[in-house]
């Protein structure tokens, strides 16, 4: 029972990290591949199919954590809150600039909510990384592992963002903004590799992180290089699509395995109470997330209720 | 006040609670009457009753909107600032949370954006079949969430091992009157509301003379239905509530001995907390009373055409959807008030309950969160007031043609 616990909760995470990153990524590359008022709207259209059915990934890995692994919540809300109370304050101004863009025909009023989905996305990803790093480290700040690793992170979450642009940005612009992204994909990989590399030799100088398994870390670290080398090629803005999930599903899976987090055996009842109710939801959940993705397939064009 | 951390983080709850509870009920309170609508409407064909769906459900978006912003920091508000409950009460009080927030909100949310986004590519079968999970979901939610707070108000169906709470019955912790009795009474509550705001809305429209697709026509007769109805529901439910107060929780004596903890509760009695508490509960009463009447006043005028024409008895009803709405907040004040000082009745005090922090940290985080909301809060309400004035033709899921109402720039075509 504890482990398909844990294994629910690293879920949830993960499967936030791949969706969302997809939209909060395109949001922090706005100032970049958005620029006239076409394109902007094309961006937003492009994020609002896929936000409400991202987020949802983390109110549940919350939900999880709240009900299954409390002494997991309480380590670490005391040791992250700064940089939990950040994510809160990012996420909710970035769904108001999502929720409100479209309401009203005015260019002062997008404008000013148009940057509220640009803050809200720099928050969330720096924010990310900050938790991120005090996962691995125990601690919210530690020497120059902290602020390296928190590059690498934005640096996945930006390159998960142009995958997704190359992919559903409309080409009413005749293709500029798409295109845009997909030379970004090669580019942003660079970089996020130069970060990865040298986060992970900060890791080794004293403050760093100390892996309750080094070699699970390593192979870990591996495959994040190895997805990242590969989207700095040609085939790059091709193959950024799953590349760029397995990049960003790395952190996450390193923490699960790696982090040096508070374990407590699930009193019996709960668990089962827990996994009884859920069990038979399982299919609903999937087949709404299954279904929006397929449906949305085809690259935002029309006018909707966001954009 | 500012060097306290305790109250402000009690403020701060009270005050963002108050207000995702003010767009919850409107969620609540709409999702059956537009649902019922688009099964007619799917039924018959009729595509003037469609049009009235996407009227509400414009409404409904914009609202669900401020009640998903407000949720999520719900969520990470108690996880932050109410630490103490989450260590000693995780297995327990957080369970039915945990549920909620992955059997109802991960569906909900999911199946909205389906419904949003299906309009014009799915069957009209299955964009009904999304909007029935969608309310179907959102009373689910409404149930878990308060599986959790009845749990605080009447704890049972656990066990106390090294000073954490573990379950020992599920079935006890559901079936707890105060969650369930709850849900009747808030549930009810939240429909009369949102029939009211149906009711208002359609009397403005009505008043004006303007009802293209007799979206009010259809709308103030709903609202004078239910309103001679649901003050009837509402009343019992919130009757029955009565029937857990004063009377110690089934585990009372775990944590604290009966006496300690009745001792506790009196030392703590007849301050700020309990007069907010009565006031509550009057306020809440008062409200009832007066709403009381105007179903009844309402179905006496309808044989005569006072429903549609008289605009001297039109133009009173657009503002009282007030009163339903103070009537909720105050029934919350009157409820959350009345446990203090317990956050779980018996077990643990609110102030054992809250993280440590510094008093800096207390006070950044009510006030970004608290003006936060403010303004959110109030740009939501001057949304729904100005989409509910400008009609079925223009609110933001209207059929529209290709880009009207955009701002005025160079146009691209596609
Ligand atoms: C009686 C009903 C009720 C009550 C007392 C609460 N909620 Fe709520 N909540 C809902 C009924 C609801 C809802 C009707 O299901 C909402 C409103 C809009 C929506 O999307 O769902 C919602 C949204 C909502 C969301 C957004 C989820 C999403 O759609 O992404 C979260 C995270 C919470 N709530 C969390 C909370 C917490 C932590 C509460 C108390 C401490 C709380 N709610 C009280
Ligand atoms: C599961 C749902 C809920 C939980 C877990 C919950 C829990 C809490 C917590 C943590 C506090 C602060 C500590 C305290 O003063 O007791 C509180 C106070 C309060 N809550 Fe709730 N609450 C819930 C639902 C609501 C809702 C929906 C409202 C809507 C208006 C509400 C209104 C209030 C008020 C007015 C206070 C202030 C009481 C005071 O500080 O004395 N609560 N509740
Ligand atoms: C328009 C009318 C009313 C509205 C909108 C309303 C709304 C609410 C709400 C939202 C709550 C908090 C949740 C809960 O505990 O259920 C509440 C509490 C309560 N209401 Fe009402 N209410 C109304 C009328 C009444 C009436 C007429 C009574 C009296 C018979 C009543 C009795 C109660 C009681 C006893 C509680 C507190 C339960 C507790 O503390 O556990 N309500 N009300």
């Amino acid at each position: 029972m504890d482990i398909f616990s844990a294994l629910l909760l690293t879920a949830f995470v993960v499967g936030y990290l791949v969706l969302a990153g997809a939209d909060v990524g395109l949001g922090l590359l706005m100032p970049r591949v958005a620029r006239s008022t076409g394109q902007r709207r094309s961006a937003l259209a492009a994020i609002a199919p896929y936000f409400l059915a991202s987020e949802v990934w983390l109110v549940a890995a919350l939900g999880v954590l709240a009900g299954l692994f409390p002494s997991v919540e309480h380590h670490v809300v005391g040791r992250l809150w700064p940089a939990l109370a950040a994510l809160a304050l990012a996420w909710l101004i970035r769904d108001a600039g999502l929720w409100l863009w479209r309401r009203v025909p005015s260019a002062r009023w997008r404008a000013v909510w148009e940057g509220a989905v640009i803050a809200g996305s720099w928050g969330l990803a720096l924010s990310w990384g900050l938790i991120l790093a005090g996962l691995l480290t125990g601690v919210l700040w530690s020497g120059l592992f902290t602020p390296l690793c928190t590059a690498a992170v934005v640096a996945l979450f930006a390159l998960r963002g142009a995958s997704f642009g190359a992919d559903r940005l409309a080409a009413d612009d005749g293709g500029q903004a798409a295109d845009a992204c997909g030379e970004l994909t090669r580019i942003l990989s660079r970089w996020a590799m130069a970060a990865v590399v040298l986060a992970a030799a900060a890791a080794v100088l004293p403050g760093g992180p100390r892996p309750e398994d080094p070699l699970v870390a390593g192979a870990v670290m591996l495959l994040l290089l190895g997805s990242l080398m590969v989207t700095t090629g040609v085939y790059g803005p091709m193959i950024s699509r799953v590349t760029s999930a397995m990049a960003i599903a790395a952190p996450g899976i390193l923490v699960a395995l790696v982090a040096d987090l508070p374990s407590a055996a699930i009193p019996g009842v709960t668990g089962t109470f827990v996994w009884a109710t859920l069990v038979p939801t399982v299919p609903v959940m999937l087949l709404g997330q299954v279904w929006l993705h397929r449906m949305t397939r085809r690259s935002a064009g029309a006018v909707t209720f966001f954009a | 006040m500012l060097e306290d951390p305790l109250l402000l983080a009690r403020l701060q709850f009270a005050l963002t609670a108050a207000t995702h509870y003010t767009f919850v009920a409107l969620t609540l309170g709409l999702g059956p009457y537009i649902l019922v609508s688009q099964l007619v409407a799917t039924l018959r064909g009729d595509r003037d009753r469609m049009r009235s769906v996407r009227f509400w459900g414009g409404l409904y978006l914009v609202n669900y909107g401020m009640g998903v912003l407000s949720g999520l920091v719900m969520e990470l508000q108690l996880a932050l600032n109410w630490n103490g409950l989450h260590e000693m009460f995780g297995y327990t009080f957080a369970a039915p949370l945990a549920l909620e927030t992955m059997t109802a909100f991960f569906v909900e949310s999911t199946f909205l954006g389906l419904w949003v986004f299906g309009w014009d590519r799915m069957g009209r079968w299955a964009h009904l079949f999304c909007f029935l999970v969608v309310t179907a979901t959102a009373y689910m939610s409404a149930w878990w969430v308060l599986v959790s707070n009845g749990f605080l108000r009447n704890p049972s169906g656990f066990e106390m091992v090294d000073g954490e709470a573990h379950l020992t019955d599920p079935v006890a912790l559901m079936a707890n009157p105060a969650s369930s009795l709850t849900f009747g009474h808030v549930v009810t509550s939240a429909l009369l509301l949102g029939a009211l705001v149906v009711g208002a809305v359609s009397a403005h429209h009505l008043f004006r003379g303007h009802d293209p697709y007799g979206t009010f026509r259809r709308g103030i007769r709903f609202c004078t239905v239910l309103m001679c109805v649901m003050p009837m529901v509402v009343v019992s439910f919130g009757g029955a509530q009565f029937s857990y107060f004063d009377t110690a929780p089934p585990t009372s004596g775990l944590t604290y001995t009966t006496e300690e903890a009745e001792a506790m509760t009196e030392a703590a009695g007849g301050g700020l907390a309990s007069a907010m508490s009565q006031a509550g509960s009057v306020t809440m009463m008062l409200m009832w009373t007066l709403l009381f009447f105007l179903g009844p006043v309402m179905a006496l005028v309808w044989p005569f055409g006072g429903l549609d024409r008289w605009r001297w008895f039109l133009a009173p009803l657009v503002v009282t959807p007030v009163m339903p709405y103070i009537a909720s907040v105050a029934g919350w004040v009157f409820r959350e008030t009345d446990r203090q000082p317990w956050m779980v009745t018996h077990h643990l005090t609110t102030a054992d309950a809250m993280t440590p922090m510094p008093a800096g940290a207390a006070v950044a985080s009510f006030s970004f969160f608290t003006a936060a909301f403010a303004a959110l809060a109030a740009i939501t309400l001057w949304l729904l007031v100005r989409f509910a004035r400008l009609g079925p033709d223009l609110g933001p899921l209207a059929e529209r043609g290709p880009e009207q109402e955009e701002p005025a720039a160079p146009r691209l075509t596609f």
